[in-house]
């Protein structure tokens, strides 16, 4: 059985609980033990790192130096928080004084330290490389059926951050979804921002990022948006109507985390993959 | 007082400004280097004067010390400048001509051939200056422009590249060699950057008694006015008195091959035109001689520098094509194989010439020109200096589109204004108005820096474009009024730089915290994807809101955000997606969400996807909007939440 520490990210245990509820059987039934770490805080959402990036930095590497205290890698469902653990890594890798400080900052205060042997890992990395697309494959109760968009958003896709996968034009995802049954759309902007960490400050340039995801999946032909991020779903998803309207164009489209699409294949909650179909088939949004 | 007879300015200026604002009548700061103005040369071209033509009349007693100031204030010391009869004092302005004529520039002196006659070294030891006038629509023109004065080098000419857009037409007179190249554009016109020029020579051109030149003409045979632009020029240039050293060289679309039999016969016959504008033709022999290096001294080696060699490449090629008439857009897609070690620009050059003429790109000099910006593959890259095997592998698809951010005006070349007038708006320059700093001995003030704040200050700038730069934000194409991660990259390292007046840095500080300042980029992670440039753009820009954070004190919903989130993680170690939107919204952020339906889909999105609609009774306290789906109102604490205070009250006791 695959171990790895389980980090939800901001969002995955407050407003995005449909991530939850599908990490746990999904990861049962790929016979992966996840391993909580209940003192596990924020990291800070890059919204800290503004003020003081300093403890940004200490906040995530005390949560990667909590999963290295029982020899284990950290997987994450968020792309956003993804991206940060692998920036406090570099950071800690660019400079030895640097991490030293911050070493000391966190045995300090909680008695751990991290030393760069704990890797952070995306679910989907941790799936396509570790799981590996025929243990997936041969796992599937529930073909998707239906063309679905992949989104990634930015916070993973950069050298360093994106595993084995290609930082511009990804394909992780999309081979995943044709392993579950889907077919996969390309379209051009599965990698752009969605604006979700200035949602509350940048709202209009934020919807306007939004609206041109989600009319670009739709163009290309998608009747479902896959999200690997959970903070940038929420923006897809919750946000998509008003988004349209300040827009002006058609953002009506189902989107899902990845977590939920992966669990709905896996044959767990058939009753939200009817309903999903049926929105995707017959409603739209 | 001491009169400078000429000056220049050496390589790796880094473009701050401080000549400008001291002697603007000298200098003039572009985006790659100081240049010394047309008009107070003798030469009237506008570049860095390697070539070392003289100031003109009175000039360098009347501006000599104030030249010497702005030297000195060069932090890289690259301004370098001649005094008449080595730095003695001249005795009255009026002498200061005569000895400005005396010192012949060191860089236009060509080495003597050894073993060559005196009459060949008699020419080589005079004035070696050969202008290249390039009018270019698509680059093409530019680019031979370049490869010629890199030729001209070997038969001791100082080549100056000079663009026909802004060109100074009545210093044309005053030349001894002039080359031009120049494309055809459309049914037998002028290219953009020749229009002007043409205009003005036809309506009041200049004799050009004392002028040899030649002209390389580049066309499409297809087109009935075949380079007609080039025979426009030749006609005039004779028809004004020129001299026509060698016939014009017409060039199809595969210009390369007729462009180097012209520079193998034009050049070196213009190399025999003397210090008096005699041509002499019976030194062509040994002056072809000269410049093919058949010299007995020259020692043997292959000197040739070293190449990357990469293997053939078969990829499916795919460049956006954009037609302005037709306002229509589309993708030339082919198959094809090239080197891995092609550049970008060399694959668009190859299939402008094999494929579609009318293909139009910036092109560089190969050294990475901040003009030529292409997104290739996702990737945002300079065309000129990135190889194809870098951005995709064998057999794989290659994506080449125009630089995002700025519109489109053909094909692969986009319009850079918007960005410039940002740029201009901003004024990322130094302003030393009250100047801070040193005192020099006549008393005026010189700004100053530490050898490690330069270094420091180097390292934090160190990106190949800040063109580039812009071109990385997401947000920028949805934000028309948003400045751009480009230009507030270089206002925060003017704050950074000790020159800097008080007075600049205040007003940096308030403009970056404008509506369009540094608040406006969404998400610094769309510039992190970008390698290194993009990780010190984003790492700048987040010093600036730090620094507007502690100026301000956390105002406006920016700082909310940041305060609230802080301390919201302080307080349970967990984000509370409710207290940040009361705090960051407010009420009437709250009721809007109500009334727009984000609420409603926040509320509903379970039993969208068939779950639960409420999960605890929390969720159904007033008010019930929060960044996701039912908030909670109150965060459980993570275990062993003091460490996470212990951490915030070690580091940053704000929160």
């Amino acid at each position: 059985m695959a171990k790895i520490a389980y980090y939800p990210g901001n969002v995955a245990r407050a407003g995005a609980y449909e991530v939850e509820d599908c990490i746990q059987p999904l990861c049962k039934a790929l016979n992966i033990e996840l391993v909580e770490l209940p003192r596990a805080s924020s990291d800070g959402g890059n919204v800290i790192k503004q003020a003081t990036p300093k403890l940004q930095d200490a906040l995530v590497a005390r949560n990667m130096a909590l999963a290295e205290a029982k020899g284990l890698d950290i997987m994450t469902t968020c792309a956003s928080s993804h991206g940060i653990m692998c920036n406090t890594a570099d950071n800690m890798k660019r400079d030895p004084v640097y991490a030293s400080n911050l070493n000391n900052l966190i045995a300090r205060t909680s008695g751990v330290e991290y030393t760069g042997e704990t890797q952070p890992r995306h679910l989907l990395h941790y799936l396509v490389e570790e799981i590996g697309l025929d243990t997936i494959r041969d796992a599937v109760k529930n073909p998707l059926k239906m063309n679905i968009a992949a989104y990634y958003g930015p916070d993973m896709q950069r050298e360093g951050a994106c595993s084995g996968d290609d930082p511009f034009m990804p394909t992780y995802m999309e081979q995943l979804i044709e392993a579950l049954g889907g077919t996969p759309v390309d379209y051009e902007s599965k990698c752009q921002s969605v604006g979700s960490t200035s949602m509350l400050t940048l709202e209009d340039a934020s919807l306007a990022m939004t609206a041109a995801v989600l009319s670009d999946a739709i163009d290309s032909g998608a009747e479902l948006v896959v999200s690997a991020c959970t903070v940038s779903h929420i923006n897809l998803d919750s946000y998509q109507s008003k988004a349209g309207r300040v827009a002006g164009k058609n953002t009506a489209v189902p989107v899902c985390h990845l977590a939920e699409v992966v669990a709905f294949a896996l044959g767990y909650f058939p009753d939200r993959l009817a309903q999903l179909r049926t929105r995707a088939r017959l409603i739209g949004s | 007082m001491a009169i400078v007879a000429k000056v220049w300015i050496d390589e790796d200026c880094i473009t701050c400004d401080a000549c400008q604002d001291i002697c603007p009548e000298v200098f003039q700061v572009t985006d790659e280097s100081s240049q010394i103005l047309a008009a107070v040369r003798t030469d009237g071209v506008f570049d860095r004067n390697v070539g070392g033509s003289p100031l003109v009349g009175n000039l360098g007693a009347e501006l000599g010390d104030i030249i010497i100031e702005a030297a000195e204030a060069c932090p890289v010391e690259v301004i370098k400048f001649e005094l008449v009869a080595d730095g003695a004092e001249a005795p009255s302005a009026e002498a200061a001509p005569a000895a400005v004529e005396a010192v012949a520039p060191a860089a236009a002196v060509a080495p003597p051939a050894a073993g060559a006659s005196e009459a060949l070294n008699a020419v080589l030891a005079g004035d070696r200056s050969l202008n290249i006038l390039f009018g270019s629509q698509t680059g093409n023109a530019a680019g031979l422009a370049e490869k010629t004065a890199k030729l001209a080098a070997n038969y001791g000419l100082n080549a100056n590249v000079v663009d026909m857009d802004g060109f100074d037409l009545a210093s044309l007179a005053s030349m001894k060699r002039v080359m031009v190249i120049t494309s055809t554009w459309g049914e037998g016109e002028m290219p953009d950057n020749a229009d002007a020029l043409w205009n003005a020579i036809n309506a009041n051109g200049p004799a050009l008694g004392g002028v040899h030149f030649s002209v390389c003409a580049i066309g499409d045979s297809s087109y009935d006015e075949f380079c007609k632009a080039g025979h426009d020029w030749n006609g005039k240039l004779a028809g004004l008195g020129g001299t026509e050293a060698f016939p014009l060289q017409e060039c199809d679309v595969d210009f390369e091959p007729p462009w180097k039999q012209w520079v193998a016969e034009a050049l070196p016959l213009l190399a025999c035109v003397d210090e008096s504008g005699t041509l002499q033709v019976e030194l062509l022999d040994e002056m072809k001689a000269y410049g093919a290096g058949d010299d007995d001294d020259v020692a043997e080696g292959d000197y040739t520098p070293g190449s990357i060699v990469r293997d053939e490449l078969s990829l499916s090629l795919e460049v956006f094509r954009y037609c302005p008439e037709a306002a229509q857009s589309g993708w030339d897609t082919l198959t094809c194989s090239v080197p891995g070690h092609a550049t970008l620009q060399d694959l668009l050059t190859t299939m402008q010439r094999d494929v579609d003429g009318s293909l139009a790109f910036r092109r560089g000099s190969g050294a990475g020109t901040p003009t030529t910006g292409v997104r290739a593959n996702g990737r945002i890259v300079l065309a000129d200096a990135v190889m194809v095997g870098d951005v995709v592998a064998d057999g794989g698809r290659l994506r080449i589109e125009p630089l995002p951010g700025h519109p489109v005006v053909r094909d692969l070349v986009v319009d850079t204004a918007r960005y410039e007038s940002h740029r201009s708006r901003a004024e990322p320059w130094i302003r030393t108005d009250p100047r801070e700093g040193e005192r020099l001995p006549s008393g005026s003030a010189m700004g100053t820096m530490d050898a490690a704040t330069a270094t420091a200050l180097h390292q934090a700038s160190d990106v190949l474009s800040f063109q580039l730069v812009q071109a990385m934000s997401d947000t920028l194409p949805h934000d028309p009024h948003y400045e751009g991660p480009g230009v507030h990259f270089q206002q925060w390292l003017r704050v950074l730089d000790p020159r800097t007046s008080e007075k600049q840095r205040r007003q940096i500080m308030d403009s970056l915290q404008e509506r369009d300042g540094v608040w406006s980029e969404a998400d610094h992670a769309s510039l992190m994807r970008y390698g290194e440039d993009g990780r010190l753009a984003a790492r700048a820009l987040n010093e600036a809101r730090g620094a507007l954070l502690n100026h301000n004190r956390y105002a406006g919903k920016s700082g909310r955000l940041v305060k609230w989130y802080g301390r919201s993680v302080k307080w349970s170690g967990n984000v509370n997606e409710t207290t940040l939107y009361r705090q960051v919204l407010g009420p009437l952020g709250l009721v809007s969400n109500v009334f727009s339906g984000v609420s409603a889909r926040m509320a509903l999105a379970f039993t969208r996807n068939g779950g639960p609609p409420i999960r605890g009774l929390q969720a159904l306290l007033v008010p019930p909007a929060g960044l996701g789906r039912i908030p909670k109102m109150f965060n459980g604490k993570v275990d062993d939440y003091h460490e996470v205070v212990s951490l915030f009250n070690e580091i940053d006791q704000r929160f």
